[in-house]
């Protein structure tokens, strides 16, 4: 199987929040932390396209590369965990991360004092599987039950995908074929230059 | 021969922190620290408990089969 | 509160998974298992529920760990699209909920509100205990304390002044069985005085597309949508409202369809737009009739269609050919003609093309014509009764739907039979009471007429009596699952409430009411908590008109109870409960009370609801649906094999006839190429035989598949059965209680059975839809302004109606105000037009939603919408706090958002907030603990009057306001 990852289809993101409440609703998460935020580019006017973004569990995370106390590991299936019992709050992940991910509550985080929390991809962190201990610090572990992230399964449209990249792949591939764009959001034009392709303008975004 | 002195001094040293920490149950306050390596409590493979009980495939094909229910053309059809 | 119930989580949470898996088969005890499955469908069909890879050995649970898991399909609560959730319940608490794939509506999906409904198992801004104000405080009682007071207050004013004195606002957020319950319960108590929330939501297309043909409900599905090759959205911003919608409507437009958005604003359901049309606000009838021009001088229509399915639409089309030339369509709504033509061009030539409409074109004192002319458009296309195509009305709450079949209708007994005395004799009938005792409860004369609404409960309060359609004033108002501040002249509203003798609220949470009340009252005011349809049971019929049962997932919470248990205990206390339950089966809930079991009530409703066909959907059918979810086909609703084999999911109505007849519901209505009892249809034979020597019956050869009648024939009855020669194919018991009666009042259901499963035929009959609803106020759709119009030019030309004298029982003005703005250069004084409408993390009045930290967060100040160019007109910067004016003196103050969504000229605020007052933070007023998180302005407190000339629908789509930067 192929890494765990995230793809949101912005031609189906209809911005309706309905990722960021399930990961709310599914972690207890409290106020002011945000795993999972929708991004809105051209709000009100033609073009307008919305994204969902969380923590991307990269493949070379820059997170994992700067904490000063290597509190970061990653799982066989590419998930990006923590370990929030030697998180010192640096928000140095913070600095580095290019999506935000990381977020510091106010006062506690799921009772432990000001640790960075962030995206878990539902697969928990390094406690039992299932205990309170790992519900209470990292959220849910749906993985472990053979589930997917909150976020996806219940996305209104269908939008945001979450799970096997290979199988994601396919999904999405399929519904660019059927309708023949959408593709050229995340760069599709520059990656695979189809020849109906637009001629990519230097320095300019695909 | 320092070298060799400060060897065993290190390993002693070590050994009897190990020691004197042993019968607390506490981590060592020294840590033993390897750069770029991760530092945390190690984490159970998501297939190891029940339902999977191991059964990494299982676990694999369950995930897969479950991932298609955020493709509705699987029940839609076209 | 939540670290105790976390921990109680936690105390189960260590072996959970391996009990979780086994609990599903091993663990839940036989009585909630039994009550789960209510078919003996049996652990095989539950088996199949469960998700994949999750069927495991079965493990006991371990000695000492707690032990009860209980799982409930339940629906969520917050729209009427239905998405279905599954629910784990942790020795009595909401631990977990899950989307439920197999559901054919929805397949898991859900916005942000139905993602987060495990909060209402939280609860912590309920309503907790029964209040009362006393002294400008809220007080905590009894409920023995506040049923006594509450109810002898009520009867003192019922003996002082009469049944008419009290107004019963019920909810489009009860289920089934409570809201049909209310209307029982008004009619005991003797006013028609009761209400809901699609007065002021779709009552006007209700009315308006009722009287074209015969139904007023969404004609297809949101899941036939994936049928269509063209839909026009105006007046919707599903995005926002039905987000789950979009689900079926992106899927279609990735297969090909095209999608065409009309709006005042460049909403999000725009931003997937292929065709983004901007009109101003309320001009919707000449932009359709400027779309039918094209269509017409092309040819597009459907010609045949037309004869042989539709009345008058030769009047129509030289009425608009005449009217709605391409310069006056522009004139009027802003659209140049090339787009005008573009949007024709592309319902016409990708057909079967569907419409879609919400509040953008029902909130109007022209709503009733608005919706016609979008059916109108329809017919001329002959999109009605195909799949793919229809009038797709996208409804609001959950049960609005529910709610107007069978609830609290001013002006109709359930299943809008009206209420003239036969109607009134049919139910007693069916209740099983006397006729003449309901009659007794009642004010002399006062049976028969149509009650007040909703929308103007104020001024039966404040206007004097004498001018009034009834006995007396409006005394108390029991406010019984609304909010105040959906309702347009939220000042005037301040004033009735001061005047009211009693208010009493009963909700899950205080509302808005509350706190208004308590802002400028000392007393006189009680709240009664509710439990939300998460801590009950019943059925909820969803906007395409499938019905689906809702498990209990929790007891009450604190001290709640469900709205049927409280309306059994007012009935005690009024002396009618034997009445009112007299059919039903009693049980008697945890804390003691007496409760009709929700299965009882609905088999009563089944008895007695033929008009629309709410007697084919048993609670046995339903519940086999709702665990068999994965049987049914997305695009069809259909079940193919399994145990529902033939059925379409929910049995939309109608599902004529009884539940032995197994009519398998209307997946899409006047559907002549169905048969009958394949969910066929034609359009009702509601409004005669003839008129002005044109046939109003079907052409020959239009009619639905397979029927023995292949002409058009008027609805069926005793007579026409006789005529036809089938009355002997009734049964001994059908004839006995078929004679005399028709399709709507044999209690057998002989007369439906013998046309339609003999004979294929449509017990409503089979006639032509009507272009002109002749007995409306404008029989073909005449655009006329808004009262609070920014164009007295086009006011001169296009007026609105005369004033009228006693309608819904009150003087409901129109011209004088109107022309007493254009007089008094309101439009220039207040140049923007103000309109508002829906955000996607809250519901309604939004008191509920607004307590759900996970949402609240999400919207947290109130704001106005304002074109760069206004805002620049007034120095006003993005982010700063405004004040709003509204011409009736009002001011509310709100966030300034500029943005091109809205053009210049228009400015647009979310309706959802309530609970700061011109500025001023209602928290204190609100019982502690028991405010919304967040909290704002309500845009309503700022609105004009205006009312829809045939439902009275309030007009809050468009008004005038002045934006100031704050001092």
């Amino acid at each position: 199987m192929a890494r765990m990852k995230f793809l949101c289809d912005a031609e189906r993101c209809i911005e309706c929040n309905g990722c960021v409440t399930a990961c709310k609703q599914e972690h207890d998460i409290p106020w002011g932390v945000n795993r999972r935020r929708v991004v809105t580019i051209n709000d009100g006017v033609p073009g307008e396209k919305s994204v969902s973004v969380a923590c991307m569990h990269c493949s070379d995370a820059p997170c994992m590369a700067v904490c000063p106390v290597d509190c970061f590991y990653k799982t066989q299936e590419g998930v990006v965990l923590h370990d929030k019992d030697l998180c010192i709050g640096s928000a140095t992940a913070f600095y580095a991360c290019p999506f935000g991910a990381p977020q510091f509550p106010q006062a506690g985080a799921f009772g432990v004092r000001g640790k960075m929390d962030k995206c878990t991809f539902c697969a928990g962190g390094p406690e039992k599987d299932n205990s309170a201990a790992e519900f209470t610090k990292y959220g849910r572990n749906r993985l472990a039950e053979g589930k997917l992230p909150a976020c996806a399964e219940m996305c209104a449209t269908k939008a945001l995908l979450g799970g096997d990249g290979d199988t994601i792949a396919d999904i999405y591939r399929q519904r660019v074929t059927v309708r023949g764009k959408g593709s050229e959001v995340w760069g599709w034009g520059t990656a695979y230059g189809r020849p109906d392709a637009p001629k990519p303008v230097p320095g300019a975004k695909s | 021969m320092m070298a060799r002195i400060t060897r065993i001094a290190t390993l002693a040293f070590g050994a009897m922190a190990a020691l004197m920490l042993a019968g607390c149950g506490e981590r060592p306050q020294v840590i033993d620290y390897k750069q770029g390596t991760y530092q945390g409590k190690p984490d159970d493979l998501p297939y190891a408990a029940a339902p999977f009980n191991g059964d990494k495939d299982k676990w694999e094909r369950d995930i897969r089969n479950r991932t298609q229910n955020q493709n509705e053309y699987k029940r839609i059809g076209s | 509160m939540l670290l105790t119930r976390k921990s109680d989580a936690a105390r189960v949470a260590g072996p959970r998974l391996k009990r979780t898996a086994g609990a599903r088969l091993s663990t839940m005890d036989r009585r909630t298992f039994l009550k789960r499955s209510g078919v003996a469908a049996g652990a095989g069909a539950f088996a199949s529920q469960l998700p994949y890879g999750m069927i495991g050995p079965a493990v006991a649970a371990k000695e000492g760990e707690a032990t009860n898991i209980v799982k409930a399909r339940t629906i969520c609560t917050h729209c009427s699209v239905g998405c279905a959730v599954d629910a784990t319940v942790e020795n009595g608490v909401w631990t977990r909920q899950e989307p439920v794939f197999e559901s054919p509506i929805n397949l898991g999906a859900h916005c942000a509100k139905g993602a987060s409904v495990r909060e209402h198992g939280h609860g912590e801004h309920r309503l907790k205990t029964p209040m009362k104000l006393v002294n400008g405080k809220w007080q905590r009682l009894s409920w023995e304390q506040a049923l006594n007071e509450v109810g002898d207050k009520l009867m003192a004013l019922r003996k002082e002044a009469g049944p008419d004195a009290v107004f019963w606002v019920g909810s489009s957020k009860h289920n089934n069985e409570q809201a049909y319950l209310m209307r029982k319960f008004v009619s005991f108590w003797g006013t028609n005085n009761t209400d809901h929330q699609a007065r002021i939501c779709h009552s006007t297309t209700v009315a308006g597309v009722a009287n074209t043909w015969g139904y007023g409900a969404m004609t297809n599905s949101y899941n036939d949508m994936q049928n269509t090759k063209c839909a026009l959205y105006i007046g919707s911003n599903a995005a926002e409202a039905h987000p789950v919608s979009m689900l079926h409507m992106l899927h279609a437009k990735e297969t090909g369809a095209k999608m065409i958005v009309v709006d005042p604003r460049f909403t999000r359901t725009a931003a997937k737009a292929d065709e983004f049309v901007r009109i101003r606000s309320g001009t919707d009838i000449p932009f359709l009739f400027g779309v039918l021009y094209h269509i017409f001088k092309n040819g597009w229509e459907d010609q045949k269609y037309i004869d042989d399915r539709v009345y008058g639409m030769d009047k129509v089309k030289a009425d608009v050919m005449a009217k709605w030339t391409p310069d006056k369509v522009e004139e009027v709504c802003g659209v140049p003609e090339a787009q005008v033509f573009k949007v024709a061009e592309m319902m016409a030539k990708n057909r079967p093309s569907t419409i879609v409409w919400c509040m953008g074109q029902t909130q109007h004192t022209i709503g009733n014509a608005i919706v016609r002319a979008s059916c109108i458009l329809q017919l001329a296309l002959g999109n009605i009764g195909v799949s793919g195509g229809g009038a797709n009305i996208f409804r609001g709450h959950d049960n609005v739907q529910g709610a107007t079949d069978i609830g609290p209708n001013p002006d109709s007994l359930p299943g809008y039979y009206g209420l003239a005395t036969g109607s009134w004799r049919f139910w007693a009938g069916v209740w099983g009471v006397d006729y003449e005792w309901i009659k007794k409860q009642y004010a002399e004369g006062m049976m028969e007429k149509p009650g007040m609404t909703v929308s103007r409960w104020i001024d039966g309060v404040m206007y004097p009596n004498d001018v009034l359609d009834q006995g007396p004033n409006l005394r108390a108002m029991v406010y019984w699952g609304h909010a105040p501040n959906s309702q347009t002249r939220g000042t005037d509203m301040l004033e009735a409430m001061k005047k009211l003798d009693l208010m009493v609220v009963i909700d899950p949470y205080p509302s808005a009411t509350a706190a208004m009340c308590a802002m400028v009252r000392k007393d006189g005011v009680y709240l009664l908590p509710a439990a939300t349809q998460f801590e009950t049971s019943g059925s909820v019929t969803a906007s395409n008109r499938s019905i689906q049962w809702r498990e209990k997932v929790i007891e009450p919470l604190f001290e709640s109870k469900p709205d049927h248990t409280l309306m059994v205990a007012f009935a005690k206390k009024f002396g009618f409960d034997k009445e009112l339950t007299k059919n039903y089966e009693m049980i008697k809930d945890k804390g003691g009370w007496d409760e009709p079991t929700p299965e009882s009530i609905l088999k009563e409703i089944n008895k007695g609801t033929w008009t629309i066909g709410y007697t084919g959907q048993s609670p046995e059918r339903l519940k086999l649906h709702m665990k068999n979810m994965s049987t049914f086909d997305v695009k069809t609703l259909r079940a193919r094999g399994g145990p529902c084999d033939g059925d379409y999911f929910g049995l939309p109505w109608p599902c004529y006839g009884t539940a032995e007849m197994k009519h398998p519901g209307s997946p899409n209505l006047y559907d002549t190429s169905k048969k009958m009892m394949d969910g066929g249809g034609c359009f009702r034979a509601n409004f005669g035989v003839e008129r002005e020597g044109v046939s109003l019956l079907a052409a020959d050869g239009s009619h639905p598949k397979g029927s023995d009648l292949t002409t058009g024939y008027p609805e069926f009855d005793h007579v026409l059965l006789k005529k036809l020669g089938w009355w002997d194919e009734l049964t001994e018991a059908e004839k006995k209680a078929a004679e005399g009666k028709n399709w709507k009042t044999d209690s057998s259901g002989g007369i439906i059975r013998v046309a339609m499963q003999v004979h294929g035929c449509n017990p409503f009959g089979n006639a032509k839809a009507r272009a002109i609803v002749w007995n409306f106020p404008d029989g073909i759709p005449q655009h006329r302004e808004p009262l609070y119009s920014p164009r007295p030019d086009m006011v001169a030309k296009y007026p609105t109606s005369d004033d009228k004298k006693a309608f819904w029982r009150l003087p409901t003005q129109y011209k004088s105000i109107q022309d007493k703005n254009v007089t008094e250069k309101v439009a220039e004084k207040f140049p923007l037009v103000l309109t508002s409408g829906r955000l996607v993390e809250y519901e309604g009045g939004g008191d509920e939603t607004r307590s759900n930290p996970w949402l609240a967060e999400l919207q947290q100040e109130n704001f106005i919408e304002i074109n760069p160019k206004d805002s620049n007109d007034r120095g006003i910067v993005d982010g700063e706090y405004v004040w709003v004016l509204s011409p009736t003196g009002a001011k509310i103050t709100v966030k300034a958002q500029v943005t091109d969504r809205v053009g210049a000229g228009t400015t647009f605020i979310p309706f959802h907030f309530a609970g700061w007052w011109e500025g001023k933070d209602m928290l204190e007023y609100y019982p502690k603990g028991a405010a919304p998180v967040v909290r704002g302005e309500a845009v309503n407190t700022a609105t004009t009057y205006g009312y829809d000339s045939v439902t009275m629908m309030q007009e809050s789509k468009t008004t005038l306001c002045q934006v100031a930067k704050k001092a």
